[in-house]
């Protein structure tokens, strides 16, 4: 319902439609003293506009279906929102398939595994492939990564970043033969300039940086991954108050999530493995308690099957759970050798 | 708090040689900078002996591939081989040009470490050395011979011993991290083996590369479990295997038997190097990769 139909005064109606109030949403999250400062009018007199725009709003309400508080969505938009949104690829065609096509923007992902699984390398092709430009199925942004274990290597990530740009020159000649136009303007050193590097050495700069990450995205909207690799590794040290460090991972955890609803950027924390003690045997389980498990929308855990690396998904609220294998190749993260041979054989 | 540029950094990390074309082309120049290589061996395969070479070629000049660096040499299992040192700084010296006058082995700070409590106490002083260091060459590479000794037998198998044991892990690999970062020093640190019984590993667990670890024949895994893996960078192992050469004389008799030591470099993971191993030997004047036609066929095919 717009503001011209409600029952006040003619000024009243000019002077909140100057003011830039047009429709009754606008008015629903309004004070009346804040009302009253924009219009330059009496606080009893913008208390009384209110109180006509939300008899005007509720009446408003069957045919509409208006939310309850300003800035909250229907699921009906949510999920047209949800289909917009591009996922960014992992370059392995298997996992992208049980992700639903890549690590979804917008959540919170924790990728765990044991030391050497490939952790670092997933980060890394992940920090990669958020690159690949529009044209190319990608999302053309920035990625943040921070580190913790100092296993971030740059050789590596020029490796990952050359076998990229490779791979999209021929998907380019495959696509367009004869379009010149649509040449491959990338440099490994751009993707190079465009991962936001952050060595952390301490819990407290971790809790620090996280806090810092809003003004920094605010400022840099652009990103649309942030990797945490590991959040785990300076929550293991110093702490003798577990209930302390409890609260301290949920603070992140909730901090990054709202990071990741607001921005719109796909948040990825790698987790370390331990082992736990359940019912008389040692289990693997990833690390940081069962509270911790909550905080993160999706999991996601990486294990050796016979030779093979393998993903599964442990946790998630709209994928089934199904687990895929991947491979470490020289290139990056891809499929896995023996699928391509199954492929290739059929 | 501003993120670094990865074009300011050196495209490629800074890395120590180990002295030997062989082994640096199979570890992609050598020790890296700013992180921890953990060396995981049994005894008598050569930890030791890569460890001291490393304090020597460390000191080589950049342009050689060394740090231009001394090094602090920390070790756990007594008493230092300084015979030994001694007589690879010889070779060293005869096989390198003088490039600055006195003894390689006034380069080499030597502490001995007997807990882990003493272990952790230590970081804070290293730190000050490190910063203060008044030698002629800086410090950039710390060597950790052994870690495992430490923990190894100052533990209870109980739960809460455990939990202590790991958290203490976690410490002094983060110490050690952060020092690695802010002073862009090469980390070595190496660690034992257990053997494994069973078929699988253990709670079917496997870290790294190779399905399983061999060594003399037997079948074993790193000490300090699962929270210690999560505490280093890289892992390489080093393997020994007998071989019997039987050389039979004219008379058919099989009087000359010898047994010979096959060693292997194995990389279990880093994050910059893919699987690969390389075979070494133990000399007197050090370690040496050995170029074999096996391998160079294999990398032809490659």
């Amino acid at each position: 319902m717009e503001v011209g139909r409600l029952p006040i005064s003619a000024s009243q109606r000019g002077k909140l439609i100057s003011a830039g109030y047009t429709t009754l949403s606008s008015l629903s999250s309004l004070s009346p003293s804040d009302l009253a400062l924009d219009l330059r009018i009496s606080d009893n007199e913008a208390a009384e506009i209110l109180k006509v725009a939300s008899l005007g709003s509720r009446l408003d309400e069957p045919e509409g279906g208006r939310a309850i508080v300003n800035g909250a969505q229907t699921a009906w938009d949510m999920l047209h929102e949800d289909e917009m949104f591009p996922r960014i690829t992992t370059s392995c065609l298997d996992l992208d398939n049980i992700l639903g096509g890549g690590i979804n923007c917008k959540e919170v992902t924790e990728i765990g595994g044991v030391p050497g699984m490939g952790k670092t390398q997933l980060g890394i092709q992940l920090a990669v492939n958020v690159q690949i430009p529009v044209d190319y199925g990608g999302l053309g942004a920035k990625a943040i990564y921070i580190d913790t274990e100092g296993s971030f290597m740059v050789e590596r990530v020029l490796q990952i970043a050359e076998a990229c740009i490779e791979d999209m020159t021929e998907c380019n000649g495959l696509l367009r033969k004869d379009f010149q136009a649509g040449q491959l303007k990338m440099h490994p050193n751009n993707i190079l300039e465009n991962i936001f590097y952050f060595r952390v050495c301490s819990y407290t700069e971790q809790i620090a940086l996280t806090n810092y990450l809003d003004k920094f995205i605010s400022e840099h909207k652009d990103v649309k991954v942030v990797i945490v690799d590991s959040v785990t590794f300076h929550f293991r040290q110093d702490f003798d108050d577990m209930a302390l460090r409890t609260r301290l991972l949920s603070g992140i955890a909730l901090k990054l999530m709202k990071l990741a609803k607001e921005h719109g950027l796909a948040v990825v924390l790698l987790n370390q493995v331990t082992t736990k003690y359940i019912e008389g045997s040692f289990q693997l389980t990833l690390a940081l308690g069962d509270s911790w498990s909550h905080s993160c929308t999706n999991r996601v855990i990486l294990y050796w099957n016979g030779n093979e690396r393998y993903a599964y998904i442990d946790k998630s609220p709209s994928l089934r759970s199904a687990s895929a294998p991947y491979s470490v190749t020289s290139k990056g993260i891809r499929n896995s050798a023996s699928t391509c041979k199954r492929i290739r054989m059929m | 708090m501003t993120p670094e540029n990865l074009l300011l950094r050196p495209l490629i990390t800074q890395k120590c040689t180990l002295g030997c074309p062989d082994l640096d082309r199979c570890l992609g120049g050598g020790i890296p900078c700013n992180s921890i290589t953990e060396l995981v061996a049994e005894s008598g395969c050569g930890k030791t002996q890569l460890c001291l070479q490393l304090a020597l070629t460390a000191q080589l000049p950049i342009p050689l591939g060394g740090l231009s660096a001394s090094s602090i040499y920390i070790h756990t299992e007594f008493p230092f081989p300084s015979r030994r040192l001694h007589q690879l700084s010889l070779a060293f010296h005869s096989s390198h040009p003088p490039i600055f006058g006195g003894d390689p082995c006034d380069y080499i700070f030597v502490q001995g470490v007997h807990s882990a409590d003493q272990m952790l106490g230590i970081m804070t002083k290293m730190e000050q050395f490190v910063e203060n260091s008044r030698t002629q060459l800086p410090v950039r590479l710390i060597v950790i011979d052994s870690i495992a000794a430490l923990f190894r037998s100052e533990f209870d198998n109980t739960p809460v011993e455990l939990k202590r044991r790991s958290s203490l892990f976690f410490k002094i690999s983060g110490k050690l991290k952060s020092l690695a970062k802010r002073f862009g020093l090469a980390v070595v640190v190496t660690n034992q083996v257990v053997d494994l019984v069973g078929s699988e590993g253990i709670n079917g667990l496997r870290i790294g590369n190779l399905a399983s670890l061999c060594s003399s024949g037997r079948r074993v895994c790193p000490a300090l479990g699962l929270a210690w893996a999560n505490c280093v960078n890289s892992r390489l192992f080093l393997a020994r295997h007998e071989e019997v050469d039987k050389e039979e004389n004219e008379l058919g008799d099989v009087n000359l038997q010898s047994t010979r030591s096959r060693r292997r470099l194995h990389v279990v993971f880093a994050p910059h190097l893919p699987e690969s191993c390389c075979e070494f030997v133990i000399t007197r004047k050090g370690i040496f990769g050995v170029e074999r036609e096996q391998n160079a066929a294999k990398r032809n095919e490659a």
